[in-house]
């Protein structure tokens, strides 16, 4: 027998007041994690998608703002044209080191054509491209030929197919890229010529044409100079370039940000809310459970137990509740956010990207020390003061 | 081997309200005697084997053990004092119901300085064999009667071989029959031992167990207490 053992044995043998214990603790560690893995997730997802992004702006026909940020973060197919002149009219502005187009596609919903669900295509070139460039240099030597296309996270080829049909024609999927958890991950890139390809056989191959207007992109992806402010260019861009809309990439979802803000500020105040509550139980059902066996505390000081060895018990028994609570709160939550993911995004009005298995297990072992601290802090007072009481007033009735 | 030296107890309730307990007791006890205080309720019995045991500080006076005066130690000293030279039994259902027999006697040496696990099982399951429970080893005290609690208790008592044996009210709970059981085995735990034994009950017939009888009144030793025959 060691202080451990006598410590669970404890705890099992109060079990109604164990019970209760041990759902605080998950119910901490379990707000803990859900709302760290909320936030923080929307808030890489965000990140990465501006990384994948790769640019400083991205011009767009005007009116079109908010159905590209709806593309972007939620994969929602966008269609808007402009005349590729502009990319050219981009490209000889002061401060602008490059400019690359793309085109807004969009497979087929419900068409037999099309083996995959309404599906955001991105069409670049590649002469251009800035954007894809080190990926696909990275995983792919000589980039992606005619006919070949990489995809998001999500995208995948049915086994039984092995090919991806867009319009009725086959694609081969190259490689997938990281999961953003934003729409991008459920978007399929290949090149002009691949776009124009799929569009010319599409009115044989598919139930309906795929239509690119001629001698026209749908946005324009700009890198400026390093020593060039991108807010500068956007402005030059807006009073020289009549019918566009520059978007600075980094202000791009600054409502998603501001809202994730208000969000944190919400949370963190409902954390505070909970955590003392819970603690105030936890300290109110220790009381209660330590003044039920104090009896049993003064023959332990009688039998020679220390001050601290009932106060290491005591705690011992908190703080292995907490754990168990803990483990229990941390898988329960998570697993719920995990499954809940699109929900979660839907009310959140924001992309959410659940943290790989490593990063997961160390914001588990961050929630799990707080709930283990917020537990035993709790009943400490208690603990401390049958610790120190005197064992001949713990014995008597 | 004891030595109360006018020692007075007095509970403070409230700024208001204080009990005397013990009031100014002096008393010596030699080592190898089997002491019984009698007397009724309230009597200040129980402060008074909690004072010789260190559980509650003296109002005034000094509690010897040995020569150590025990609220003199610091608190890691008073609980080895205890946990090696002093086994308890008490008058309430003292086994933690958590635990088993086996494991109840085996709680001293938890508390004490490290010793060899296998040689405290054994000597624990020896010990309940010897109180005759050695097919209760097993078993949860809720799952045995009052007199086998107080025997699992006994063999708690006895686990660390203590010098000095403190039994509250050991038989208050139990019928005639179990109390003469449980008493027998005080005296034959003490003519075995010869552990010094001080052992409070308010039955002034179970005085003839001891070699000397003490009977307490109002907080106080009686001094008309006769030595039994």
């Amino acid at each position: 027998m060691n202080l451990i053992r006598f410590a669970m044995r404890n705890a099992s043998g109060n079990s109604a007041r164990s019970w209760i214990v041990f759902f605080c603790a998950a119910l901490m560690a379990g707000f803990v994690i859900a709302s760290t893995l909320v936030i923080r997730g929307a808030n890489d997802s965000l990140r990465l998608a501006l990384d994948r992004l790769g640019a400083d702006i991205i011009v767009i026909p005007e009116g079109h703002e908010q159905r590209l940020k709806s593309a972007l973060l939620m994969g929602i197919p966008v269609h808007c044209w402009m005349s590729d002149t502009i990319a050219d009219d981009l490209a000889a502005l002061p401060g602008v080191a490059a400019v690359s187009p793309q085109l807004y596609l969009s497979t087929l919903r419900g068409a037999t054509c099309c083996s995959v669900p309404e599906m955001f295509l991105i069409a670049y070139e590649p002469e251009t491209d800035f954007t894809l460039r080190p990926w696909l240099e990275e995983n792919l030597e000589g980039g992606l030929a005619l006919g070949e296309a990489v995809g998001g996270s999500l995208v995948y080829v049915p086994a039984e197919q092995g090919k991806l049909l867009v319009y009725g024609y086959g694609l081969d999927l190259k490689g997938s890229l990281e999961p953003t958890g934003t729409g991008l991950d459920q978007s399929m890139f290949f090149t002009f010529e691949t776009a124009f390809e799929i569009a010319r056989l599409s009115s044989e191959q598919a139930v309906k044409e795929l239509d690119i207007p001629p001698r026209t992109i749908s946005s324009a992806l700009i890198k400026v100079d390093d020593d060039v402010d991108p807010h500068q260019v956007a402005a030059q861009i807006s009073a020289e370039i009549q019918g566009v809309t520059p978007l600075e990439t980094s202000t791009l979802f600054q409502g998603q940000r501001e809202q994730l803000l208000s969000l944190l500020n919400s949370v963190v105040a409902l954390l505070g809310i909970t955590w003392v509550l819970t603690m105030a139980l936890i300290a109110v059902v220790f009381s209660l459970a330590v003044n039920e066996r104090r009896r049993h505390i003064g023959v332990m000081r009688a039998l020679g137990a220390r001050r601290t060895t009932v106060l290491q018990s005591l705690l011992l028994e908190a703080a292995l509740l907490a754990l168990a609570g803990g483990v229990v709160g941390i898988a329960v939550a998570s697993l719920a956010v995990y499954l809940f993911r699109p929900l979660i995004m839907g009310l959140m009005n924001t992309p959410f990207l659940f943290p790989a298995p490593l990063p997961l297990a160390s914001l588990g072992l961050g929630a799990l020390v707080l709930a283990l601290l917020g537990v035993t802090l709790a009943a400490l007072i208690p603990a401390l003061r049958i610790s120190f009481q005197d064992p001949a007033i713990s014995m008597r009735e | 081997m004891i030595s109360i030296q006018n020692v007075s107890k007095t509970y403070v309730v409230s700024k208001e309200l204080k009990v005397p307990a013990v009031h100014n007791v002096s008393l010596e006890v030699g080592q190898g005697e089997f002491v019984v205080i009698t007397g009724r309720s309230g009597s200040g019995k129980t402060t008074l084997l909690n004072l010789v045991a260190g559980l509650t500080r003296p109002t005034s006076g000094k509690v010897l053990l040995d020569g150590i005066e025990v609220w003199s130690l610091p608190d890691k000293e008073q609980s080895l004092l205890r946990n090696q030279r002093i086994g308890f039994v008490f008058q309430f259902a003292s086994l933690l119901p958590t635990l088993t027999s086996l494991e109840n006697v085996m709680l001293p040496p938890m508390f004490g300085e490290s010793q060899d696990k296998e040689y405290v099982k054994e000597r624990a399951a020896h010990l309940l064999e010897q109180v005759g429970l050695s097919d209760k080893l097993e078993s949860y005290p809720r799952q045995l009667s009052g007199g086998q609690q107080q025997r699992v208790v006994i063999a708690r008592a006895l686990m660390n071989e203590p010098e000095l044996l403190l039994a509250d009210e050991p038989t208050s709970d139990l019928d005639e029959v179990t109390e003469h059981e449980i008493m027998d085995l005080f005296r034959s735990i003490h003519a075995e031992t010869g552990v010094t034994v001080l052992l409070v009950t308010h039955s002034a017939e179970l005085g003839r167990y001891g070699t000397r009888s003490i009977q307490m009144a109002g907080g106080e030793i009686v001094p008309s207490a006769t030595p039994p025959g």
